[in-house]
């Protein structure tokens, strides 16, 4: 067999394959980093053999022997050698079916929420998917360096941080598995509705999400949620050929062809629907999301299509998910459903949301609410700046043309053109738009080039918002409030200063002097961490079970008011347990009585080495520094990351916005 | 990209083993989320033949039977080796005989 024939082969069962080969691994050495580097191993053995001697009978039963056999070797190799060889002959003879669990359990690891969610990507696609850092690098339009430190960041994370390689309980599933679909519906829709580049989809990233989705509704059949998923996304997926144009230019689900939706998908979409009904219980975001896709497969013809009905779905949508996105969906329901007044109701009630700022798809929905109320001139304004904030060339495109299919050349009159379509009035009949003031401002000659980048920070956001065409004379100071409170309310004092102080100057010029008559002045102050309020803190402190470890770190900051890298460097041979204090990182940490009352229990006999361990000890392949290794124990020095995660997790329901607060806000106010 | 298999008739009689052989394999691609239908074809079937003006419609059984094809698989991979492969493991299966693959255009 020809060598890169024989590589092109070897790839496609890598393909195949290699998720289980990784799960096995990983359950031999709990270190998914480890059994990668094992998997890789075997298939270096597979690309240096299999050209000669060909394609074993059974490749997947090959690569996972050769595999297997370099973890033995590497096992033997570390130094605990004769406990964990038990161990392993103990596991290689339990029966082998935990081996569909096994690649469950990956999924669970790989999208573990102790990652940032662009690694639980990457990593998901690399571990599940078999793909290479090349070819996810390719999909989502970044260098192969940024994909491959993601994954090895994502990896030693993994590793520090101590993921268990177990299948959650029932108090952990819910946020785990809702974690691994959020990857799996991301990359669907990286691949359905390319955020970025030229291409509307990038249909390679569509078939990962739709192979991982239909995995994992194998491996966990009893989630309605999973089918949900899976669903949602073969519905989506069936109107693929049907969404583009001839030139690549988006089509509305409404004037999309309903003869190229594939049929295949489509009844692939309700057979998953109807596995999600078997499971029962109350419908989540995944399958009230699929019902309303299968709403829009039924209806023969656009006009066909249950609105009543999907706006009741995303009603009980937007009670699961308050998010903007969702409510700008219902909106385009309601409007469907009971008139473009509906619609646009609730679309003004979401312009000033943060969230939805650079949103496109926001002024392009009302402006399809104006254009059907026939407020034309308003429509049009809403295209363009929809048109300016689209990031998908061929989106752009298409939201200009619908911007300018609004505009007709006036009649010499003004009075609209004889086939009905309105004329533009503002912008053209009172010449100059926001873009050439801006740029006539900006170009003017007596500005250096600081001011100029400053200042066209602030003109950018009003043309991005307000819209290129927007005319100079129709700008009110009140229009300029709200972009302001929608960009920078949230933003530090100085920076709604210097905007406010651009926005003065370009009225000035133009002659427009109050347009920053809506903008107060802010005082400057130095913005401080919040901390924890006295009532709050006492919750945490009388909550039952808390480990010894927590609760004792968690004082100490309190009562030190120590930095939390300081906190965590201390060692045991550093305390003085008379004194209340330590040394760290060369000041002095002291303490009160109930970290005094807590310590002696926490160091319980230790005499030297860190004084707040991780669970577990390490992995052979990721060994610390001596000093960070505890020589009675073996175990490691406690992470920042790790602390850090713990204190959010145990935060989550006393923090309002529900993310938990991090460990340097248990800092008492000086 | 999809593909179509279609695997001609060997005439040799299924046994039990291989039941069970296909139905593990069918499962494991439906599992991975590969296998998008699949099924077998009754022997000989209706011809519809068209020239000119004139439609035949004839019932087999018809002469041919080792060309004609028992069974079809429509699979979504990521290249063509990969149907390639799943085809390798289909013919592991059911011995001796023929499958031919085509990518699938459209809808």
């Amino acid at each position: 067999m020809p060598v890169t024939d024989a590589h092109r082969t070897i790839d496609a069962v890598w393909k195949f394959e290699s998720a289980r080969i990784i799960a096995g691994l990983t359950r031999m050495v709990h270190d998914v980093g480890l059994a990668e580097e094992l998997a890789q191993d075997a298939l270096v053995s597979a690309l240096e053999q299999w050209p000669e001697s060909g394609v074993p009978d059974n490749p997947g039963a090959w690569l996972t022997a050769v595999a297997k056999r370099r973890a033995i070797d590497h096992i033997r190799r570390s130094q605990r050698l004769e406990r964990r060889h038990e161990q392993l002959t103990h596991e290689l003879d339990q029966p082998q079916d935990p081996e569909r669990d096994d690649v469950l359990r990956l999924m669970f690891v790989s999208c573990h929420p102790v990652l940032p969610t662009d690694a639980r990507v990457a990593l998901t696609l690399r571990l599940l998917g078999g793909l290479t850092a090349e070819e996810i690098a390719r999909a989502f339009l970044v260098n192969e360096p940024r994909i491959a430190r993601r994954i090895a960041g994502a990896k030693r994370t993994l590793a520090e941080e101590q993921v268990p390689f177990e299948l959650p309980d029932e108090s952990e599933l819910p946020g785990l598995l809702s974690s691994v679909l959020e990857v799996i519906y991301l990359i669907f829709n990286e691949g359905y509705s390319a955020t970025s580049g030229d291409d509307l989809m990038r249909p390679g990233l569509c078939l990962e999400a739709l192979r991982l989705g239909r995995l994992l509704a194998e491996l966990a059949p009893y989630e309605a949620e999973v089918h949900g998923l899976v669903a949602l996304m073969e519905i989506q997926a069936s109107r693929s050929a049907a969404r583009t144009g001839p030139t690549g230019e988006p089509v509305q689900l409404h004037e999309q062809n309903r003869g190229r939706w594939d049929p295949l998908l489509i009844r692939r979409g309700f057979t998953a629907m109807l596995r999600a009904r078997e499971v029962g219980g109350t419908p989540g975001p995944y399958v009230l999301q699929a019902a309303i896709a299968v709403c829009h497969a039924q209806a023969r013809t656009p006009e066909d299509t249950d609105w009543t009905q999907i706006a009741a779905l995303y009603a009980a949508l937007a009670r699961l998910l308050p998010t903007p996105i969702v409510q700008l969906n219902r909106a385009v329901a309601l409007g469907m459903a009971h008139g473009p007044q509906a619609g646009l109701d609730l679309v003004d009630s979401l312009i000033d949301d943060p969230a939805l700022r650079d949103y496109h798809l926001l002024p392009s929905v009302r402006g399809d609410l104006l254009a059907r109320l026939g407020r034309y001139d308003e429509a049009r304004l809403e295209f363009e700046r929809a048109a300016s904030l689209a990031r998908n060339v061929a989106e752009r495109a298409f939201l200009r043309r619908r911007a300018d299919e609004l505009v007709v050349t006036p009649a010499s009159d003004g009075t609209p053109a004889s086939d009905g379509t309105p004329v533009s009035g503002v912008a053209l009949a009172s010449g100059v738009t926001l873009a050439e003031a801006a740029q006539d401002f900006l170009g003017r000659g007596d500005l250096d080039p600081e001011t100029i980048r400053s200042y066209g920070q602030t003109l950018r956001r009003l043309r991005l918002t307000l819209g290129d065409r927007m005319p100079l004379d129709s700008l009110t100071a009140d229009q300029v409030a709200r972009v302001f409170a929608t960009a920078w309310g949230e933003a530090a004092a100085t920076t709604w200063n210097r905007h406010r102080s651009a926005v003065r100057s370009f009225g000035a010029w133009a002659s427009l002097d109050d347009l920053a008559g809506g903008l107060d002045r802010r005082a400057e102050t130095r913005p401080r961490t919040e901390t924890i309020s006295a009532a709050q803190l006492d919750v945490l402190w009388s909550r039952p079970g808390l480990p010894l470890r927590e609760r004792t770190l968690w004082r100490l900051l309190h009562e030190s008011a120590a930095g939390v890298t300081a906190a965590l460097s201390l060692n045991v041979e550093d305390l003085d347990l008379e004194d209340r204090r330590a040394r760290a990182d060369g000041t002095w940490v002291s303490w009160r009585s109930e970290t005094a009352r807590l310590l002696p229990h926490l160091v319980a006999g230790r005499t030297r080495g860190p004084l707040f361990l991780a669970e577990r000890r390490p992995g052979p392949s990721r060994m610390p520094a001596a000093a960070d290794l505890c020589p009675q124990t073996g175990r490691g020095r406690l992470s920042y990351a790790r602390a850090e995660y713990l204190f959010k997790q145990a935060t989550k329901p006393l923090d309002p916005a529900g993310d938990g607060y991090t460990l340097r806000r248990l800092k008492p106010r000086d | 990209m999809r593909y179509l298999m279609i695997s001609k008739d060997s005439g040799a009689a299924p046994d039990e083993r291989l039941y069970v052989e296909m139905g593990k394999f069918v499962e494991e691609l439906t599992a991975a989320g590969v296998l998008l239908a699949t099924g077998g074809l009754e022997a000989g079937g209706v011809r519809v033949t068209s020239s000119g003006e004139e439609i035949t419609v004839t019932d087999g059984p018809f002469a041919e039977a080792k060309e004609a094809v028992a069974g079809f698989a429509l699979v979504e991979v990521r290249s063509k080796e990969e149907a390639i492969e799943l085809t390798r493991r289909f013919r592991k299966i059911v011995g001796d005989g023929e499958s031919v693959i085509q990518q699938v255009f459209g809808p």
